[in-house]
């Protein structure tokens, strides 16, 4: 470790702007000669056989316009708490006329806390878009996990924090509503990580 | 037992979220503090492996290029370090770049600027960091471009970078703007960054000696992602 004495500053984050496709996704917007691939297509390769579920929803402004220039940034664990390389990452925006979203992904396993208590299955989501000066972290919990225990939810819940907010609800078998609020009585739990 | 962190997040060097000179920011920007929780899966990739890179990835005067045209413009390179905040270099960082064309227009349906496409530009390049922690972009000097804000403003002239380091909560999106652009001080969102010092940090320096031995200009624009740090742990509190 050189200049261990200096805590150099972190760079500072800009907008990504309404272009993100471009670098980020550039196949979605027919730029198709460039990558093979777009980047997290898919969270996990070989997955045959599993069972999948579907996270779906929308992201909403301070009107209540559900957004399609966002883009949206999931890492997670597999079914056993596992995650190596990019297994586990996925990129999506919301479908243009829907203006949903929708992640084809694995139920995450659970993963231990710092105390080596259990933490709930959760999936870290990143938000990025126009209008924001910097990308926003919040998790995506499940509806029916033993969420009162959670030390992380607690933690949350002593904070004044809408917990809430943070549980998708399970609408069919391996069916899930996830909205984010950026704004208004229902504004999102976001973290400072 | 030893535990990972990141170095928290001092956010007096950060953009205001909450900055309405940026008129998209005003129904977009959560209005409740955030809460602070411990990084625990966020320590952790995801890594991105050398397979999903193509040798022209980081030059956009050819990656897009038909026939061996090139896209108008004067070619810059832009090249750099990513470091964490300990200035340890990142080996194998993801950076991916998109930018306007010369002309100021970006290759997007919903860019509205009157201004042409360039058919050799795409403005998308992609690169994973060196041992050293050193990349570099071959491309186009960006134009600056009007867009609606409060009224008609200028852009100065930028580049978008995103990277991924080694854990998500590293991750970052910034913008690299040009030193000497005079458009950089005008910009609402250069300036919800109230530290003169952090948004300084986003404007990429002249390197003449480089410039001069490739017959290019370029330009350097190091990146400093958050540190990891290890700390020890004893008899920890029930629920934290």
């Amino acid at each position: 470790m050189k200049n261990s004495n200096k805590i150099l500053d972190e760079t500072p984050f800009q907008t990504a702007g309404p272009f993100l496709h471009i670098g980020c996704m550039p196949n979605k917007i027919k730029i198709n000669n460039l990558y093979k691939n777009d980047l997290g297509e898919v969270p996990f390769k070989n997955k045959n056989g599993i069972e999948m579920i579907t996270v779906e929803g929308s992201v909403f402004d301070g009107n209540g316009i559900a957004l399609d220039d966002v883009m949206l940034e999931t890492w997670q664990c597999d079914e056993n708490g596992q995650f190596f390389e990019d297994n586990g990452f996925a990129r999506f925006i919301p479908n243009k006329l829907t203006k949903q979203f929708k992640l084809f992904t694995v139920k995450p396993g659970q993963v231990e806390n710092l105390d080596g208590k259990n933490q709930c299955p959760h999936i870290c989501l990143l938000i990025s878009s126009r209008g924001l000066n910097m990308t926003l972290n919040t998790r995506i919990y499940f509806e029916g996990d033993d969420l009162i225990n959670d030390p992380i939810l607690s933690m949350i819940k002593n904070n004044k924090g809408n917990i809430d907010s943070l549980v998708a609800k399970k609408i069919k078998k391996n069916i899930y509503v996830f909205n984010v609020f950026l704004q208004g009585n229902k504004e999102t739990v976001f973290f400072d990580i | 037992m030893n535990v990972k962190s990141l170095v928290k997040r001092n956010y007096k060097k950060q953009p205001e979220i909450d900055f309405p000179d940026y008129k998209s920011s005003i129904f977009r920007a959560p209005k409740n503090k955030k809460i602070s929780i411990p990084s625990n899966l966020e320590i952790f990739g995801p890594i991105f492996k050398k397979k999903i890179i193509s040798k022209l990835d980081n030059d956009l005067t050819l990656n897009f290029s038909k026939n061996q045209m090139s896209p108008l413009g004067h070619k810059i390179i832009i090249h750099g370090t990513v470091s964490d905040q300990f200035s340890n270099p990142i080996k194998g960082a993801l950076i991916e770049i998109w930018q306007a064309n010369a002309a100021g227009k970006y290759l997007h349906q919903e860019d509205k600027n009157p201004a042409p496409i360039d058919p050799n530009f795409s403005g998308c390049g992609r690169s994973l960091t060196s041992s050293d922690g050193s990349y570099e972009f071959l491309t186009i000097q960006p134009g600056p471009y009007p867009y609606p804000n409060r009224g008609i403003e200028w852009r100065p002239m930028h580049i978008h970078f995103s990277i991924f380091g080694e854990s998500f909560g590293q991750r970052l999106i910034t913008q690299m703007y040009f030193e000497g652009d005079p458009l950089i001080n005008l910009c609402p969102m250069v300036n919800s960054i109230a530290d003169e010092k952090a948004k300084k940090s986003l404007v990429g320096k002249l390197d003449t000696s480089r410039s001069n031995i490739q017959n290019i200009l370029a330009y350097k624009f190091d990146i400093v992602l958050r540190g990891v740090k290890q700390t020890y742990f004893e008899n920890r509190q029930e629920g934290l």
